[in-house]
């Protein structure tokens, strides 16, 4: 099992502070937040954004308005709540702990 | 050369390879599967279907206006499998079962209340019985208070029938029972069902055995004699009836010739109204239709079956009195003599018969109604066994 497998969970738990990150920036819609994350080792699929935006939304960290394209159906552009902001906050002070311990740990 | 599918996504028309069409209908099934219990399914799908529609799109030019089944395959590959938190999931279903009140749970595992006859007191008149039978058929009330003035026409039948639910039937008190009282449809056994409840309701309130015996002789004496009584007070009215009877036709002699033909024709006509009556009878009981016109679904087989008794005697009624005057103005003071009974008699038979045959000659639908009675009495007979063994 290669660390790419073995991290996969974490990926995943990490996924959703990415996504508010991603969407703190500015208004996003699926396509734009795709890219973003395809150059990384985050890359993902609509398969598994949609479920998730649509989890974060129901708890209330996000929002989306409709905008019209040029080409093709109307899109949902998503932006952070006052909530989201909050959360955000709390998981990079969280994640900034973590990444603390993990390199302090085992070094002497 | 292959079919191609039109289909609507997100509110614009594609037009897809038949096998496409097949793959994309089975992403958006299998993603409909894997949502089962999100709160959000039908947005998360709809979402899923822009974002497909977005992709097809940009597959799409002037001079290219079908999308091929690979192109929607590697579509669908891009989009991924529907991925859902499996603890996010499983939540929504497992809170719904948990949270559901535990009176939507007793509906749920039991169906729908049954429906008991009940008195109901709101709007009632008297006592509430024809109320309670009017929402235990959903007819209205007022039908039902009218075939009990009728019934009280034949010898005061409606009042003592009404006086005896009156008593035996349950008032409807509870919310629960109000409820039941207009649920779903039931058979007469309810009826029978409730009235002994009430009765081993009653003997259990007796504490020891003694006085329990004695309230047990003391109702069957009481039923006999309510049984006697009300035998006897049928007898002493049919005579008061048939005294009035004769006192009246006697009193007038009048000996018409019109009278001689009327009575035939008379005659006729009953012996229509009656074919006409069995062979509706018998057509609703076989086949569960009045000559083939269907019942309102809400109307239970038996209840219609008494309706059309019901119409019958209205109808026949006249006839029959408009008979017996003529009979009356011939037979008695005149002395018209037996004969014109005779002729009335033979003319009653032979438009009977004639117009049963011609009935079961030709309609198919009666003779078929007529060939299936015997079966029908048969299973008629095992049920009543098979209920009377239970009890």
């Amino acid at each position: 099992m290669n660390v790419n497998e073995k991290f996969s969970g974490l990926r995943k738990g990490l996924l959703e502070f990415l996504l508010l990150q991603i969407i703190a920036a500015e208004k996003v819609y699926v396509a734009d937040i795709l890219r973003e994350l395809s150059a990384t080792e985050f890359a993902t699929q609509e398969g598994t954004l949609y479920p998730l935006l649509s989890k974060m939304r129901r708890e209330g960290l996000l929002d989306y308005e409709w905008k019209e394209s040029e080409a093709g159906p109307p899109r949902k552009y998503y932006q952070l709540t006052a909530k989201g902001r909050e959360q955000l906050r709390e998981t990079q002070e969280y994640w900034g702990r973590i990444n603390g311990t993990v390199k302090k740990l085992g070094q002497k | 050369m292959n079919k191609v599918i039109t289909i609507n996504l997100g509110g614009n028309a594609y037009q897809l390879e038949e096998g496409g069409y097949d793959v994309l209908r089975a992403y958006l099934d299998s993603a409909g599967v894997r949502l089962q219990g999100n709160p959000d399914r039908d947005e998360i799908i709809s979402d899923i279907e822009r974002a497909i529609a977005e992709k097809l799109r940009a597959l799409l030019g002037s001079n290219k206006t079908v999308v091929e089944t690979k192109e929607v395959q590697a579509v669908i590959a891009e989009m991924g499998p529907i991925e859902t938190d499996p603890a996010e999931a499983a939540a929504p279903s497992a809170g719904s079962a948990g949270a559901r009140p535990a009176g939507e749970q007793r509906t749920a595992g039991a169906g729908p209340p049954p429906r008991r006859l009940y008195r109901i007191h709101e709007g009632a008149m008297f006592a509430g019985v024809c109320n309670g039978i009017a929402a235990y058929m959903s007819v209205d009330p007022t039908l039902v208070r009218l075939a009990f003035v009728f019934l009280t026409m034949f010898w005061g039948t409606g009042v003592l029938v009404y006086l005896v639910m009156a008593i035996v039937v349950p008032e409807a008190s509870s919310p629960e029972e109000k409820a039941a009282a207009s649920g779903i449809p039931s058979t007469a056994q309810e009826f029978i069902r409730r009235a002994k409840a009430g009765y081993y309701e009653a003997m259990k309130g007796f504490p020891d055995r003694k006085a329990r015996r004695e309230w047990q002789r003391r109702f069957k004496q009481d039923m006999r004699q309510w049984r006697r009584s009300f035998a006897w007070e049928m007898r002493w009215n049919a005579c008061q009836w048939q005294h009035n009877w004769h006192n009246y036709w006697a009193q007038q002699p009048p000996f018409n010739s019109a009278m001689g033909f009327a009575l035939p024709i008379l005659s006729m006509l009953h012996g229509a109204a009656t074919i006409l009556w069995i062979c509706a009878l018998v057509s609703l009981l076989s086949t569960g239709a009045i000559f083939g016109q269907a019942l309102p679904a809400t109307l239970p087989v038996w209840v219609a079956a008494l309706l059309l008794c019901i119409i019958y005697g209205i109808l026949s009624a006249p006839l029959k009195l408009a008979r017996r005057a003529c009979s009356w103005g011939f037979g008695h003071p005149a002395g018209a003599g037996p004969f014109i009974f005779l002729a009335d008699a033979v003319v009653w038979v032979a438009v009977a018969l004639s117009l049963a045959w011609l009935a079961v000659h030709f309609s198919p639908a009666l003779r078929e109604a007529v060939r299936s009675v015997p079966a029908l009495a048969h299973q008629a007979t095992g049920d009543i066994q098979t209920w009377w063994t239970k009890k």
